[in-house]
């Protein structure tokens, strides 16, 4: 990921500036990972209204508790989409659990994906590059991350809608991430 | 030493990952790392930060811009927990000053003190009838203004608005019937890269403006508009 080392850094270094309540610093950090957190959470919740407010919930969410943020256990970015894909999940479980997902009206109404423009030059090669990966792995493995990463299924879950067995689908997960990695030259 | 279980701990590791576990059996699988040696811990949490960081590239793929209102509420909402930043001067910190004065006094005498009274900037941002309006200021940065018309105040959100020019100031002003009323100033020092003011009390007014006015501010608006914001 040598392209967005430097990105990765400069999102550290403001996350440990949000640490200190710096105004500046959050704004910053805000515009260059909105776009990604509001994506991911559209993606996971199909409803507009609900990802506003769960992006909200998120970005107060590291407001609030920027100083928990460890920079031994992983990056800033992956500690914000965590928490991004988390709260979403809890979202979409518990909308679930009221009412049938498949009844609210889909992602077809947001705006389509767009880089943020500070870093559309790294974002877009990434984006290819990413998209190149995805296609390396077999339809079952992208069907298994789709069902449980997007979808917000339990592995059970997934095993029960597929018809396969638990350790099938626990391996194809565990596949599908890896093949990504290994394409992605992350180690 | 590893047994079976830890290999089937191993396995769920990107599960885990995944956030593709009910929070029962997420629960569980935490309890089990903690008790399990500590090589297996250590691979369990190797393969859930791997999992973690492919997940935050793969993110690139998916990017969505979000509405701008979105941004300005996140930032008055930031504005009102962050306590460093209430540098416009005149009646505003007056007014601040009075109700503390005001409070202590009253406290003082009594052994239980009361809890303290929501801001004005809590009181907007969770009014039911929360509006925002933004412009972007013609000498640089943008001017945001969260405001209830029912709980009769605003917070004004400034970011990367350049200092006025030496020897003058910005002037805000509630624009309404009776004409422009001041609402505070700002000088060079004041202005941070974002720069946060409450409001205290809109009136009748439906909008707001700002000037640069010689000095240190001036009774009515002599000098050259900066920006003007709603206040519908």
């Amino acid at each position: 990921m040598s392209g967005s080392a430097q990105h990765r850094s400069e999102l550290d270094a403001l996350l440990a500036r949000v640490a200190r309540k710096d105004v500046d610093a959050f704004t910053q950090f805000y515009d260059h990972t909105r776009a990604r957190v509001y994506g991911l959470v559209t993606r996971v919740l199909r409803d507009p209204g609900y990802s506003e407010e769960t992006t909200q919930d998120v970005y107060l969410h590291v407001w609030r508790n920027a100083e928990r943020y460890n920079p031994a256990a992983g990056s800033a970015l992956a500690w914000l989409l965590t928490l991004a894909h988390r709260r979403a999940i809890d979202r979409v479980r518990t909308e679930q659990a009221a009412t049938r997902r498949e009844s609210r009206y889909g992602a077809a109404n947001t705006d389509p994906p767009t880089d943020v423009v500070a870093d559309s030059a790294i974002l877009g090669e990434e984006r290819r590059r990413v998209a190149e990966c995805l296609r390396t792995l077999t339809d079952a493995q992208r069907q298994c991350i789709e069902l449980a990463y997007y979808d917000g299924l339990t592995y059970v879950q997934v095993s029960e809608r597929l018809s396969a067995n638990l350790a099938t689908i626990k391996s194809r997960m565990r596949a599908a991430l890896r093949g990504l990695r290994h394409c992605l030259g992350m180690t | 030493m590893t047994g079976p279980s830890d290999f089937e701990l191993l396995e769920l590791a990107t599960a885990y990952a995944l956030h593709a576990v009910s929070d029962t059996e997420s629960a569980d699988i935490e309890r089990r790392v903690a008790a399990a040696p500590d090589a297996v811990a250590e691979a369990f949490y190797d393969e859930v930060r791997a999992v973690r960081e492919t997940l935050a590239a793969v993110s690139a793929t998916t990017q969505v811009e979000p509405p701008a209102v979105l941004r300005d509420r996140l930032l008055a909402a930031v504005a009102i927990h962050s306590e460093r930043h209430f540098p416009w001067r005149a009646m505003l910190l007056a007014s601040v000053a009075a109700v503390v004065i005001g409070l202590g006094a009253l406290s003082a005498g009594l052994a239980l003190r009361p809890a303290p009274p929501p801001s004005t900037a809590q009181q907007v941002f969770s009014a039911p009838d929360v509006r925002t309006a933004s412009g972007a200021v013609p000498t640089g940065g943008t001017a945001t203004v969260v405001y209830s018309h029912e709980r009769n105040a605003g917070v004004l959100v400034m970011n990367n608005v350049a200092p006025p020019a030496p020897g003058t100031v910005y002037q805000m002003w509630l624009l309404g019937d009776k004409g422009p009323r001041s609402a505070g100033t700002m000088d060079a020092k004041a202005v941070a890269p974002s720069t946060t003011a409450v409001l205290p009390d809109l009136g009748n007014s439906n909008a707001l403006a700002f000037t640069v006015e010689p000095g240190s501010g001036s009774a009515q608006p002599t000098g050259q508009m900066v920006a003007e914001l709603p206040l519908s």
